[in-house]
């Protein structure tokens, strides 16, 4: 009897260890699997429903829920295309359509289509116009917002340096109950003044501190060390050409600004790299810093092509 | 013992009015393929080559979920099992050859559609080319996917009622169909602890992605020869684990 209970629990613990075997076996397997599978499966980007009306009738009542699942598609889809450095967001706008069709009061799809449709490549699609609509819906259908009045506002004064509409945008955000005591004195600000590095900050700060989508707080947190970059590239400009005053030549490298005594060391950026001197002799980004001057650079407009 | 089993499920199966049921509305699917091939200017083949397929799988998906969750309890309902299980048969045959005959119905009925769909194609006046063998290739990975899904109901079925083993083998399957997606939204965080677990479900999840080919079939594109043979292997390997597990459960399983 004890010997038929151990010979039915060695098989029992036999059995295990197979499945767990096969199941290891299965891993590798996969892999080759998803290498081949990788260009079969390669289709061209396409929605099979863009209609977000479409949608929203075959969501059977359960669009919220809907707008969900395609809001996690928005972020799986910026996600992947920035991990993978492709710059082409072709579906995005339609993917943002659809999500505030379905759920027009999910503020947080207006917030990032607003800045992500807007921004250039390789951050963004490029698009201001698109994000400039994809706002204005929501402010339709969400009247009581003031953030998405501040969103376009910024989209106007950062994408597409349109001063005067920016201004008007934040003044009628700053009329909404609740709205940033910061909003008017801007508005005021960007009529008379236009735009100014002291500007740029204060807005990505704004939007760093405010959101809690990551990818976006990520993106403020890259302009506002790009433009930290800047003003130190600045000051740096100015002391090489003391400099150039001094010795009638500009200097080999930064270094030699420390040695002459003008610096007290080679500053730094915000990631850390020291600053290098570039082409012409200006201070520059080291070429290996995670920090993107790229992004003090607004987004082209729309032209004829898109 | 387990080729008795095994012809004896498909002959109850083939009897099962469901079933050709279904048969019929996957037929009826594939009609309908030529009325929108009809109006489908330029995308007559494409149109038939989705709809036929995706009919394929969807009522070849019906029929592995609703017949396989029913295999054992069919049997225990009718009290037949315990007459069948008093004869020389161990309890793993009698789910292989369960297993084995469902899986021949399936094929069955498979070829039936695969036959419905090539009807398709000619009445909408095409001569077959060579590259048409990749939709063989399509219907042999449904076939691999219905295959793994049957083995899933089953193992489900091992332990628990019909309607809980559907809801289970519905679940798994979905979730097998975002497995990839799975695995890619834990790359997308910054918590190690998230990539692992995220990594770890979804290759311990059935792919069932790796069976999608339609759409690359219906645009004329092949399939390497290795997918087959990987996708084979995988379907196999993924069948042992499970129709083991159902086994080892079934085995120590108290049947009044």
């Amino acid at each position: 009897m004890t010997e038929a209970v151990s010979a039915q629990r060695m098989k029992t613990w036999l059995g295990a260890a197979v499945i767990a075997l096969v199941l290891l076996g299965i891993y590798p397997l996969q892999m080759r699997i998803d290498a081949e599978l990788k260009p079969v499966q390669q289709e061209k980007e396409e929605l099979v429903l863009r209609s977000p009306r479409l949608l929203h009738a075959l969501s059977l009542g359960y669009e919220s829920f809907v707008a969900d699942i395609y809001w996690t598609r928005v972020v799986q889809y910026y996600g992947g295309k920035r991990r993978d450095h492709d710059a082409n967001f072709v579906l995005l706008d339609s993917l943002l359509n659809i999500t505030t069709v379905l759920d027009p009061h999910l503020l947080v799809a207006y917030k990032f289509g607003g800045i992500f449709l807007a921004q250039k490549a390789p951050q963004g699609a490029a698009r201001p116009d698109l994000a400039v609509k994809l706002l204005y819906h929501g402010i339709a259908a969400n009247p009581e917002e003031w953030r998405l009045w501040a969103d376009l506002g910024f989209i106007y004064y950062w994408d597409m340096h349109d001063y005067k509409k920016a201004a008007e945008a934040y003044l009628q955000g700053s009329r909404l109950a609740g709205a940033a005591i910061w909003m008017k004195p801007m508005a005021a600000q960007l009529a008379a003044e236009g735009g100014s590095r002291q500007v740029s900050v204060f807005l990505w700060s704004e939007i760093y501190s405010t959101a809690t989508n990551e990818l976006i707080r990520k993106n403020a947190l890259g302009h506002l060390q790009a433009l930290k970059a800047e003003e130190d590239a600045e000051h740096l400009d100015r002391v090489i050409a003391d400099f150039k005053e001094r010795f009638g030549r500009l200097p080999n490298s930064l270094e030699e600004l420390v040695s002459v005594g003008l610096l007290p060391g080679v500053p730094v950026d915000p990631a850390g790299f020291a600053y290098v001197l570039g082409a012409g002799g200006k201070a520059v980004v080291d070429a290996t810093s995670p920090v993107n001057s790229e992004m003090m650079k607004p987004s082209p407009l729309p032209g004829p092509n898109h | 013992m387990i080729g008795i089993v095994a012809i004896n499920t498909f002959r109850e199966a083939i009897r099962d009015r469901v079933l050709y049921n279904l048969v019929f509305f996957a037929l009826l699917m594939i009609s309908a393929a030529l009325l929108v091939g009809q109006i489908s200017l330029g995308i007559e083949r494409l149109v038939i080559i989705n709809l036929g397929l995706t009919s394929i799988s969807v009522f070849g998906l019906v029929m592995a979920v609703f017949l396989g969750v029913g295999l054992i309890h069919k049997e225990m309902d009718k009290r037949t099992l315990y007459a069948l299980l008093s004869k020389p048969i161990r309890r793993w045959e009698f789910l292989v050859g369960k297993f084995a005959g469902l899986a021949l119905t399936l094929a069955v009925n498979t070829i039936f559609m695969t036959l419905g769909l090539a009807v398709a194609l000619v009445a909408v006046g095409r001569r077959f080319e060579k590259s048409d063998v990749s939709i063989l290739a399509a219907v042999y990975f449904i076939l691999l996917s219905l295959g793994l899904v049957t083995g899933i109901a089953l193992f489900f079925s091992s332990f628990s009622t019909p309607m809980l083993s559907t809801l289970f083998t519905l679940s798994i399957y979905m979730a097998g169909l975002f497995a990839a997606d799975i695995r890619a939204f834990g790359g997308m965080t910054e918590s190690r602890a998230a990539v692992r677990v995220t990594s770890l479900c979804s290759y311990l999840l059935p792919n069932f992605r790796n069976f999608n080919v339609m759409a690359a079939v219906a645009h004329g594109r092949g399939v390497p020869w290795h997918l087959v043979v990987e996708n084979t292997a995988y379907a196999g390997l993924y069948l042992l684990a499970i129709l083991l597990g159902a086994s080892l459960i079934f085995g120590h399983r108290e049947l009044k």
